[in-house]
């Protein structure tokens, strides 16, 4: 897998994280894109898909599916960042701990929202 | 305007040849660096925003049938959604076209794949675009 070698370190596994969470993003938007078209195939099973979204496990799934995506967002950012102004290079060890930090504060922040309902009931 | 003839460089083989000195080729993979970046950037905003609204603004419960009917009352809302839809699907297919030619080699493996994948793909935009325009 030489093609996919960077010089290791740091940016090697911000390459490999990239990788990873932007195919669990997809597989999961080509599973949101079939319970979405439920609404038409069939409203009523729509509904308890949704009740289903509601439950715990899946609730710490869409928490997951939140760092993903953050991570992807931001990190994503950070490499055209260096495309479009080519002395950002010199950050860009900082650059990844700021998404780092982005990606932990909107997962716990987020996570908080999205799981409380299930503990404490909705206000 | 003053023009200097450079003397020719001698042939040599790509990897010899100075960087400068290599014409820059656009060619499909060039456009495919743009979308990617163009798409990227255009997602940050609409998936992140949509995210918000699905599970911070309102609880993953909330959003059930009555709440797809009152928001796709609105036509901007199913533009919005459907350019989600088309770039997200497009952007990642384009995303594992990398990831396949990388780490698949074997060539009949890497078609099998490919097939499954675009074919799921187009597949899932279609019915997606279908829900989305057909919904009353």
């Amino acid at each position: 897998m030489s093609s996919s070698v960077y010089r290791g370190r740091h940016g090697q596994w911000a390459f490999v994280t990239h990788r990873i969470t932007g195919f669990l993003v997809f597989l999961f938007l080509l599973l949101h894109v079939v319970d979405v078209s439920l609404v038409n195939a069939n409203p009523r099973v729509y509904d308890e898909v949704h009740d289903l979204y509601g439950n715990v496990f899946l609730r710490l799934f869409e928490v997951g599916l939140l760092a993903a995506l953050v991570f992807h967002a931001f990190n994503g950012l950070r490499i055209v960042s260096y495309d479009f102004f080519p002395r950002a290079m010199k950050h860009e060890r900082t650059m990844l701990w700021g998404v780092l930090f982005l990606t932990g504060l909107a997962t716990v922040i987020g996570g908080w929202v999205i799981l409380h309902p299930f503990f404490f009931g909705k206000a | 305007m003053t023009t200097t003839i450079e003397p020719r460089a001698p042939r040599t083989s790509v990897t010899t040849q100075p960087r400068l000195q290599r014409r820059p080729r656009v060619n499909t993979e060039t456009w495919s660096w743009y979308f990617m970046r163009i798409s990227g950037l255009v997602l940050l905003f609409l998936a992140l925003l949509h995210f918000f609204m699905t599970h911070i603004l309102h609880d993953v419960t909330e959003t059930n049938l009555a709440f797809v009917t009152a928001r796709w009352q609105n036509p901007m809302w199913r533009l919005y959604d459907w350019v989600l839809l088309a770039l997200g699907l497009f952007h990642g297919l384009n995303g594992l076209r990398f990831v396949m030619d990388d780490y698949i080699r074997a060539p009949w493996k890497r078609i099998t794949t490919k097939a499954v994948v675009y074919g799921t793909t187009f597949t899932l935009f279609a019915y997606g675009t279908i829900t989305i325009l057909t919904f009353r």
